[in-house]
């Protein structure tokens, strides 16, 4: 199942807190045009490298879907930048 | 052979029984045995994840990183990386030669990868240092 939310929080070092939610489908809608394209110009260049471009896309597809429930937490002193893949 | 079922046949053999009748008792034990379960099923408790923490302490503060990758995204790169062309791979190669590292990248099968992904559940790394403390693990 591909990843539904991406959740950014920063904390800064003067106490401030932000928290950003990234509702993945709705931008890859958004974002749809220029993903068409970029599988386009990765299908080109599958073939001139002599690759499968239905595996390398289908290993891409893979990659993608198992970023869920990926996370990143980095601390330094009172700053913070936390992300998660739900 | 279970115990009951040799003792059903022995019955048959002995003419105690008749072979409908060793069928039916057979049916029977087929019937009370449990299901048993399908063999890909993956044992309770299996790591789902790969987790970094590094603890260090820098000048300015405490550092803290803490990383949880999902051990199917492993199993999604080994296979990505099946798809790398053999040139690539010579020029890798022949890199890893200049820096001093003779590894042959194309003698790695993916299947091997998958396997060393798979045993990944057993592993702890632990490094310890006076300022920096990192543990790998899978959970």
């Amino acid at each position: 199942m591909m990843p539904q939310l991406v959740t950014v929080r920063i904390h800064t070092g003067n106490g401030r807190k932000h928290r950003f939610w990234v509702p993945v489908l709705p931008i890859a809608l958004v974002f749809s045009p220029l993903l068409i394209l970029a599988a386009v110009v990765a299908a080109i260049a599958c073939l001139i490298y002599h690759i499968n471009p239905f595996r390398a896309l289908g290993g891409m597809w893979r990659l993608f879907t198992a970023l869920r429930g990926s996370r990143v937490d980095v601390e330094h002193g009172r700053s913070a930048v936390l992300v998660t893949i739900s | 052979m279970n115990e009951q079922r040799r003792d059903i046949l022995q019955m048959l053999t002995e003419g105690k029984i008749t072979a409908e009748e060793a069928d039916q008792l057979i049916g029977a034990l087929d019937r009370d045995q449990p299901a048993s379960p399908p063999a890909d099923a993956r044992p309770k408790g299996r790591p789902k994840y790969l987790r970094v923490v590094v603890d260090a302490t820098e000048d300015d503060g405490p550092v803290r990183v803490n990383v949880r990758v999902p051990l199917q995204l492993l199993r999604a790169g080994v296979r990505l990386a099946s798809l790398i062309p053999p040139q690539a791979l010579g020029h890798a190669n022949v890199g890893m030669q200049n820096a001093g590292v003779p590894f042959d990248l194309s003698q790695l099968k993916p299947e091997q990868l998958e396997e060393l992904v798979e045993h990944l559940d057993d592993m702890t790394v632990e490094v310890d240092q006076r300022d920096a403390k990192v543990r790998v693990f899978c959970e």
